[in-house]
């Protein structure tokens, strides 16, 4: 769940998200669930001229698993944190598997 | 003229009764690749080009091609409107005479067809022509009329109207109406075509349309209303199958088999008596029992609404075009046609008031009328007063809005099946599952283990949430109440009774599914018996392994290497373990801060056992701390590997533990971290990796990197350490820098020189304050004067860089501690050896922006005023 508790406190923040068909969209992550399924405001995609069937979408829902990168603000994360909540979600995981 | 030429040529290949019922779009290819469509239009109301120009009759009836009459029935009628198009101005009896056309060359005197009936119309009253063909349709001039006029979609508006002028009309005329009816049969016929050029599928092209398939009571025999009972003939017909059909038409044909045409009638048939079926016949009206009706069929009269031949063509049925034999066109426009578009009721021979408008629901829809009396034959409605049947039609119309409303909702009805639903409602549950994730077991432990950088980030970032409990409540609730308010949205009626059910349900539900999911033995393979692979179950929380590894019982399992490693305690791995312990550890201590118990009062012997409990607890966690940072392993001189300590402060998240490791330590401890670093100061990463390179500029970014770390992460919790040290410490600290390490090398580093300015600052301050003993002092001073003479040749070179590099803030702090604590001689020496880098900053300044200028001569007079001199006098 640490990656889900992490997406969520990038919520309403601007993220460029790369798929793994090489789209790149920048928008305003609106939410995002337990799968990391992505719902995207105000889109924007970069090297539209690629892809003009895109240039009409405003905002668009995002199947996780064809996420390849997630670009995020440098600023809104909390590397500290971050790193012990990566910890606690190690230690959480070897708890469970034994 | 083109349209008429057009028709001409259909009049040579085939016939074009076959096509005439047919919209354009469904004749066959060939027919259509000769409609002037393809042709370039020509303008309307001009002369047409020279195509047309060819077959125009130049005269009245005098030309004739391959020996058809190609003069057009409206040229021999001679109207002037012949000008007009044959889709602009159906004329029913064009039709007719250019069908008798075909065969003979004989025209049909228009008066030999010809009733008389339009000399009864009343010309006053076609006030509402606009209203009734849509507006202006109904004149001949009144406005352009396009090709694809849908004659039927306007008269469709209009339907109630139609329906209503028919009841009327046979109200007042009940007894005229069955002898009109046989008098105007001739005309009927004529006007039939003419309302049915169409094919009757239009409605289908309405994506709204649904076939009227409403279940007449009628039809099962138990309508009450009618005074016979539906002879059983005719029932049985209703119901026959296709090789019952067959065989009563073959048997038909032997026994009565005057008509030649029988089978397009006996096919006809049925659907007829299907319409007088759907009739409820009221009280008092002549009725026809339908024997007679048969009687009728099998002397020949047409069922109503087929197009019949006038008198005098019998011929004309003798030889039907092939392709139509099967499908007669009254068979094509049954069935899907409304009513009212039928001959009106008088002109056949019916009973009279037998044409129900559509509209008008059957009679199985009874109750809702309230105050009105229950309508369930439009006859009804001529007896009751006008108030009344209004209030009849406008709720008869809300009702139709109504009904349409509903079909519009219920377009998707159907599309998922209960298993799709359940489906979709599992899903629903589950993730509403896991994302309350706990809710049931209400921990906010084991909240804050699932979702720890959540919930922290939000604290810290000031997020609406408070405790950690709360977003899972909140989302649930939010989830909830949505769906409480669409429920109650939705209708008044029972509205929050079952919204609150609704969420009461719902968390029922929630609280099960959460409760099974515990109480589901927590098995991740399913190994069917007999088959050679597993199944893993996964979910959103343990996706599904892809190894299955089997780990050792216990976590004493084979582990050869570590003796090993513990022998080695300076190499990479165990550092980054022994950070990892550390980190453990602080978090441990972290919730145990968190879990601390309030203070016990006196006497309360259970609170004070739970303290005490609790503060053993955590210095237990301590002493785990503190082992893991390895601060007090021996020191080893001259070795080639770095103190552990020192390795550990040499990664940057070693560096960055360091803050948080002084709130949790006593200051025995600071201070023997303290002592540890100033003894290891010149094999500190950060000093001994730093130390200028001539020629370079600046150092490698992960060594800026590291500096700017050091200095911010664990300078300050130094210097908080020593602010309040004792001043013998400080003296210890000194000492210890000048024997330990070498001074030189310290001192041309960032780090280095912060940390003697840490001490040289903290010594004047205590001396300020008075608090030296004089021995004290005496010890310093000794002290301070070996580090002085040790700096003096190398103070050229504590400055970093080039002048213009501008980040040398920190030696003019450090020159100003060396100043104020130095005698007036050391102070001349000082000024002296640095006296060009001041000239040189003062200069270089002058060339800077005021801004930039005054800052770095204010960090000159950082020191300039420690010795007590000025820039300013400087010049």
């Amino acid at each position: 769940m640490l990656f889900f508790s992490f997406f969520k406190t990038l919520t309403n923040q601007t993220v460029t998200i790369e798929l793994k068909n090489d789209i790149r969209i920048r928008g305003i992550l609106k939410s995002v669930d337990q799968y990391l399924n992505i719902k995207l405001d105000d889109i924007e995609v970069l090297d539209l001229d690629k892809y003009p069937h895109l240039s009409s979408v405003k905002n668009m829902f995002i199947r996780g698993s064809v996420v390849r990168y997630v670009i995020l603000p440098r600023s809104e994360v909390d590397v500290g944190l971050l790193e012990d909540a990566t910890r606690r979600e190690a230690a959480n995981q070897a708890g469970k598997a034994r | 003229m083109h349209l008429s030429i057009v028709h001409f040529e259909y009049s040579i290949g085939v016939d074009p009764r076959a096509w005439r019922f047919l919209p354009e779009a469904a004749r066959p290819a060939e027919l259509r690749s000769r409609s002037p469509k393809l042709l370039p239009p020509p303008p309307p109301n001009r002369p047409p080009t020279f195509a047309h120009l060819t077959f125009l009759p130049s005269a009245k009836g005098s030309m004739s091609f391959f020996g058809f009459d190609t003069n057009l029935p409206r040229d021999r009628q001679g109207g002037p409107a012949a000008s007009r198009g044959f889709f602009e101005n159906p004329d029913p009896f064009a039709e007719v005479a250019r069908a008798s056309a075909l065969e003979d060359d004989d025209a049909i005197d228009f008066e030999d067809t010809y009733d008389g009936l339009g000399d009864q119309l009343d010309d006053d009253q076609d006030a509402f022509n606009d209203d009734t063909f849509g507006g202006g349709g109904g004149g001949t001039d009144t406005g352009p009329v396009g090709k694809d006029f849908d004659f039927f979609g306007k008269t469709a508006t209009v339907a109630d109207a139609i329906g209503e002028e028919q009841i009327r009309y046979s109200l007042q005329h009940p007894q005229a109406a069955p002898a009109a009816g046989q008098s105007a049969q001739p005309a009927a016929a004529p006007a039939a075509t003419a309302t049915t050029k169409r094919s009757g599928y239009e409605k289908y092209s309405d994506p709204g349309f649904i076939p009227d398939l409403q279940a007449k009571s009628s039809v099962w025999g138990i309508s009450q209303k009618k005074p016979e009972p539906i002879p059983t003939q005719a029932q049985a017909r209703k119901m026959m199958s296709l090789e019952e059909v067959e065989a009563q038409m073959r048997n038909q044909g032997y026994q009565s088999s005057p008509v030649p045409q029988s089978i397009s009638q006996h096919m006809a048939e049925p659907s007829y008596m299907r319409h007088h079926q759907d009739i409820t016949l009221p009280d008092g009206f002549p009725t026809i029992p339908p024997e007679v009706l048969r009687a009728q069929l099998e002397r020949g009269g047409p069922p109503p609404g087929m197009p019949h031949p006038p008198p005098g063509m019998p011929e004309l049925h003798a030889g039907p075009p092939p392709g139509i034999q099967g499908m007669p066109p009254h068979l094509m426009m049954q069935g899907n046609l409304p009513p009212q578009n039928l001959p009106q009721g008088p002109r056949h021979a019916g009973p009279p008031p037998n044409q129900r408008p559509q509209q008008i629901p059957p009679p199985t829809t009874r109750g809702p009328n309230g105050g009105l009396p229950v309508i369930t034959d439009p006859q009804q409605l001529v007896h009751l007063t006008e108030e009344q049947r209004n209030a009849y039609l406008v709720e008869d119309a809300k009702r139709a809005k109504r009904n349409h409303k509903i079909f519009l909702l219920s377009r998707g009805n159907g599309l998922m099946t209960p298993q799709d639903k359940n489906f979709i409602t599992r899903i629903q549950l589950q993730q509403l599952v896991a994302a309350a994730g706990n809710v049931a077991d209400s921990d906010p432990e084991a909240v804050l283990a699932e979702d720890f950088y959540y919930q922290v980030y939000s604290q810290i970032r000031g997020a609406p949430r408070q405790h950690p409990h709360q977003p899972l409540g909140h989302f649930a609730q939010t989830y909830l109440l949505q769906t409480g308010n669409r429920v109650g949205g939705h209708g008044n009626r029972r509205a929050f009774q079952s919204a609150d059910n609704h969420m009461q349900r719902m968390q029922q539900q929630v609280q099960r599914a959460v409760e099974a999911a515990k109480a589901k033995p927590k098995n991740k393979q399913l190994i069917i018996e007999g088959s050679l692979g597993k199944i893993s179950f996964s979910n959103a929380k343990a996706p599904k392994p892809m190894l299955n590894i089997k780990r050792p019982d216990s976590s004493e399992g084979p582990r050869p290497k570590k003796l090993q490693s513990d022998l080695s305690l300076s190499d990479r791995k165990s550092i980054l373990t022994n950070i990892e312990r550390v980190y453990s550890a602080l978090m441990s201590m972290e919730d145990m801060e968190r879990t601390m118990p309030p203070p016990p009062e006196e006497g309360d012997a259970e609170a004070i056992q739970e303290h005490m409990e609790w503060r053993q607890k955590v210095h237990a966690l301590n002493q785990k701390l503190w082992h893991s940072l390895k601060v007090m392993e021996p020191i080893v001189p001259n070795s080639t590997t770095p103190h552990p300590f020192i390795a550990f402060l040499s990664y940057p998240k070693g560096k960055k533990a360091i803050p948080r490791i002084f709130r949790h330590i006593d200051q025995e401890q600071r201070v023997t971290i303290l002592t540890m670093i100033v003894v290891h100061l010149d094999s500190l990463d950060v000093v001994r990796l730093a130390q200028p390179v001539p020629g370079e500029a600046q150092f490698s970014v992960a060594m800026r990197e590291a500096i700017d770390l050091f200095s911010l992460a664990v300078m300050p919790s130094l210097l908080g350490y020593v602010n309040e040290a004792p001043f013998n410490i400080i003296i210890g600290l000194l000492g210890l820098v000048i024997a330990q390490t070498h001074v030189q090398t310290v001192a041309r580093t960032k780090v280095g020189l912060g940390i003697l300015t840490m001490l040289l600052s903290r010594a004047e301050i205590v001396k300020e304050a008075g608090q030296a003993s004089e021995r004290d002092w005496q010890q310093w001073v000794e002290k301070f004067n070996v580090l002085f003479d040790t700096l003096e040749p190398a103070l050229a070179d504590i400055f970093p860089g080039s002048i213009n590099s501008g980040d040398d803030m920190y030696v003019w702090q450090f020159l100003a501690a060396v100043g104020i604590g130095a005698s007036p001689e050391q102070q001349q020496r000082l000024v002296i050896a640095v006296k060009d880098r001041v000239m040189e900053t003062v200069a270089y300044s002058k060339t800077l922006p005021a801004e930039m200028s005054s800052q770095r001569l204010g960090n000159v007079n950082l020191f300039m005023r420690a010795i007590g001199l000025d820039v300013e006098l400087l010049g």
